[in-house]
């Protein structure tokens, strides 16, 4: 009967180490509390084929009390999707460069927008036509990784 | 007293001014390059040749380059092609053009693919061919195209973007380039404009 109890009180405070060592990873993997909204608005991808590339436009705003950053971009359409912004050097000339890290300053907006600001689908894995939808998910530094669902549409 | 002298001084400045304004807006645009003359065989969506620009004498052409890879400028400019003509009231003697710089990846069916998707109705021919006519087209036009390699994707050589111009030529209806503007970011007025004065 003795042996019983200790076993039950073993067992209780196995339960408890397990539930406390638990939840502080948990908390680890949340990372820190952010007080506001980082919000995803006005997005859509244009159209392209397999194989091709195509850019995804919208809105980001950080409605939160703190810097964050955008880190890292993945979808489901793509091999790879990466930040680029499109240029224009001193003869007139255009092209487009990869963009690292991009920060956004609390409370303010970043907008990817066509000729400026994109995130490039590279390497399409399949056909994305005008009425198809793309997921994009961008992971942040402070807020972690937000997915939407973006229309393919023609610029007007 | 001085007022009096100036007054016919200013009157016919004023006058002067005036009239160069309106010269200049009824004027019709001078010749930026002559290819009157020129024969450059491309390929059709439908995998046939033209001869450009012979084939498109009799009509005003809206020309503009691209190529299909590009996910973001060259859109931009089939969408501003697309706003030309659609603030257009009559297109009846137009045609729009968009030539690809990049003949090794953009074959026929790719810029098939591309009209297609892009909603171009039969009014736009998109061209490309051999890399030699497309090169020499381009050097007559003074189109620049250049391939470069993203450090992202240096693994793979087939997956280059491209530096290039950003220019829509509008070519008269005896194949003479009259006016060229910023392709990406033009005004459609401007073009449409420039196409009342050319008709």
């Amino acid at each position: 009967m003795t042996l019983l109890k200790h076993f039950l009180l073993l067992l209780i405070v196995g339960s408890i180490a397990i539930g406390c060592s638990s939840k502080s990873s948990s908390q680890k993997e949340n990372k820190n509390v952010v007080l506001g909204k980082l919000e995803l608005s006005n997005g859509w991808a244009r159209p392209a084929s397999q194989g091709q590339n195509s850019a995804v436009y919208l809105t980001i705003a950080n409605g939160t009390a703190s810097d964050d950053t955008l880190l890292n971009i993945q979808s489901d359409a793509a091999q790879k999707a990466e930040l680029h912004e499109s240029y224009k050097d001193e003869n007139s000339t255009v092209g487009m460069r990869p963009v690292d890290r991009q920060p956004i300053p609390e409370s303010e907006k970043l907008l990817l927008k066509p000729g400026r600001l994109h995130i490039m689908l590279m390497n399409l894995k399949r056909d994305i036509a005008v009425g198809d939808s793309v997921s994009v998910s961008l992971e942040f530094a402070q807020v972690g990784t937000r997915t939407l669902q973006v229309p393919v549409k023609i610029q007007e | 007293m001085s007022n009096n002298c100036f007054t016919p001084t200013l009157q016919a400045l004023f006058t002067a001014l005036l009239l160069s304004l309106v010269i200049l807006a009824c004027s019709k645009p001078e010749t930026i390059k002559d290819l009157s003359d020129a024969s450059y065989k491309l390929l059709n969506t439908d995998s046939s040749t033209v001869d450009f620009p012979q084939d498109y004498k009799g009509n005003i052409s809206v020309v503009s380059f691209i190529y299909t890879h590009c996910p973001d400028v060259c859109p931009v400019i089939t969408a501003n092609m697309k706003n030309i003509q659609s603030g257009l009231e009559d297109t009846s003697d137009i045609q729009f053009i968009e030539i690809s710089f990049d003949p090794q990846r953009d074959t026929p069916q790719v810029l098939k693919e591309y009209k297609k998707l892009f909603q171009l109705n039969s009014q736009f021919s998109l061209l490309t061919g051999e890399p030699g006519p497309v090169d020499s087209l381009l050097s007559q036009l003074n189109i620049v195209a250049k391939k470069i390699q993203p450090d992202s994707l240096q693994q793979d050589s087939s997956q280059y973007d491209m530096i290039h111009s950003n220019k829509i030529y509008l070519m008269d209806k005896t194949g003479k380039i009259r006016a060229e503007y910023p392709a990406s970011n033009v005004p459609p007025k401007n073009v449409i404009e420039d196409i009342q004065k050319l008709r």
